[in-house]
């Protein structure tokens, strides 16, 4: 087993005796999907399928939002983010662990029930399959581009609406790109330069991140 | 013979103005142990950050002879455990470098007289148990230098003893202490270098 595997290894044995704190973004996107519903309800049913996989985006990158603060915090508050930072080599890699450990945990249970929620309200099988691919490409994106953001506002108090404010004008592009897919898969549009965008996004943010959270890391014990 | 591991050169450090550590110089050499000592608000923990790199100083120089990854093992304030982890996860997984096997890991829990806890969440453990498996990540550790911000802390009689074992051990293998505490340390089994900071 090498470090890779084994960060990830205790992340989700962290995870584990956590209880029910997994299930709760999952939770979280029933709540907004059954709010959004109510609120259209008045609408035609045609319309409301169009802006399903617009329910489902907004609602999967506010979950994004909201737990982007937990990827160091506790490292942070039980002190072993210290030597985390002070004797790791590769600490890059330690960070691409800790957020593909979160992605999955936070943001893959979302990625695999929203489409099947779209399915039940009555989206197509083809449109659920391109929102499940944006979804796919889109959440890890905004993990990256998060943990960014919280590694910098690690050490303040109440750092969960600056975070927010940091983070989703970044969010932008991957939104129009992402919703854009679904909608032009939708009405039978080609959606494949949407999601090249995505993949090019997602891959910058590979390669940038990890360098920009040790740095912003160190900012924030210093 | 000492070997000069860190040394600081005139080190000073600023916050809003305010100077929290000014001209200090300090040797650090292998097989000694180093107290630090001084009131709250002396700046040590400061210090001690300084050694290990995670605070800049505003001023001043540090050599580092030992420029290696996995040099040091800090124990902070804050324990450095999880606490959903069991005393034998954490020292498993606490260093995500190396790789323990379980001998190695059980001979340093026998050491402290935890073996009862080994299966136990740390946080269903008091204070100083926590404490103790810090000290023990630092023990089964390879870190050339330690640096502790107050190892007694928490700790009862018996645990003081095993710590001071621990300490000898470390400088006898060619290692090095550095330790904060309130006030200047005597009668221990090893020679300590106690460093005033104001």
């Amino acid at each position: 087993m090498n470090s890779f595997l084994k960060n990830i290894k205790k992340e989700f044995l962290i995870a584990s005796r956590a209880g029910l704190e997994v299930l709760m973004p999952v939770m979280y996107l029933f709540i907004i999907m059954v709010f959004f519903n109510i609120s259209i309800s008045y609408v035609e049913k045609d319309i409301i399928v169009e802006l399903i996989p617009l329910m489902v985006w907004i609602s999967c990158l506010l979950i994004c939002v909201l737990n982007l603060e937990t990827i160091f915090k506790d490292d942070y508050d039980d002190g072993t983010l210290d030597m985390f930072v002070i004797n790791d080599r590769y600490i890059e890699r330690d960070i691409m662990a800790k957020v593909i450990s979160h992605w999955t945990l936070s943001n893959l249970p979302v990625v695999i029930i929203a489409p099947v929620l779209s399915l039940i309200l009555g989206l197509d099988v083809q449109t659920t399959y391109v929102l499940f691919i944006t979804l796919l490409i889109g959440t890890p994106t905004m993990s990256l581009i998060g943990s960014i953001a919280a590694a910098l506002t690690l050490s303040l108090k109440k750092n969960k609406i600056l975070i927010s404010i940091i983070v989703l004008p970044m969010y932008i592009p991957i939104l129009i790109f992402g919703t854009s897919a679904v909608n032009n898969s939708y009405f039978g549009i080609g959606y494949e330069s949407e999601i090249l965008m995505m993949m090019i996004i997602f891959l910058i943010f590979l390669l940038v991140s990890p360098i920009a959270c040790s740095k912003a890391l160190k900012i924030s014990l210093d | 013979m000492n070997n000069l591991l860190i040394q600081l050169k005139d080190i000073s450090l600023s916050r809003n103005d305010k100077s929290i550590i000014r001209d200090m110089s300090l040797d650090i050499n292998s097989s000694t142990v180093s107290n630090i000592y001084g009131h709250n608000g002396s700046g040590k923990t400061t210090l001690l950050k300084i050694l290990t790199g995670i605070t800049e100083p505003t001023s001043g120089e540090i050599i580092n002879n030992i420029d290696q990854y996995g040099s040091f093992a800090y124990i902070g304030h804050k324990h450095g455990i999880k606490n959903n982890l069991t005393l034998n996860e954490n020292l498993l997984y606490g260093d995500s470098e190396n790789f323990y096997d379980q001998n190695m890991i059980d001979k340093v829990i026998d050491t402290y007289n935890m073996g009862k806890y080994k299966n136990y969440l740390a946080k269903n453990l008091s204070h100083g148990q926590q404490k103790k498996i810090s000290l023990m990540k630092a023990n089964i550790s390879s870190s050339r230098i330690w640096v502790i911000d107050e190892p007694y802390s928490a700790l009862d009689k018996d645990s003081v003893c095993i710590v001071d074992q621990s300490i000898c051990d470390h400088i006898k293998s060619d290692g090095a202490v550095i330790m904060s505490n309130h006030e200047l340390i005597t009668n221990k089994p090893f020679n300590i270098n106690n460093i005033e900071i104001n």
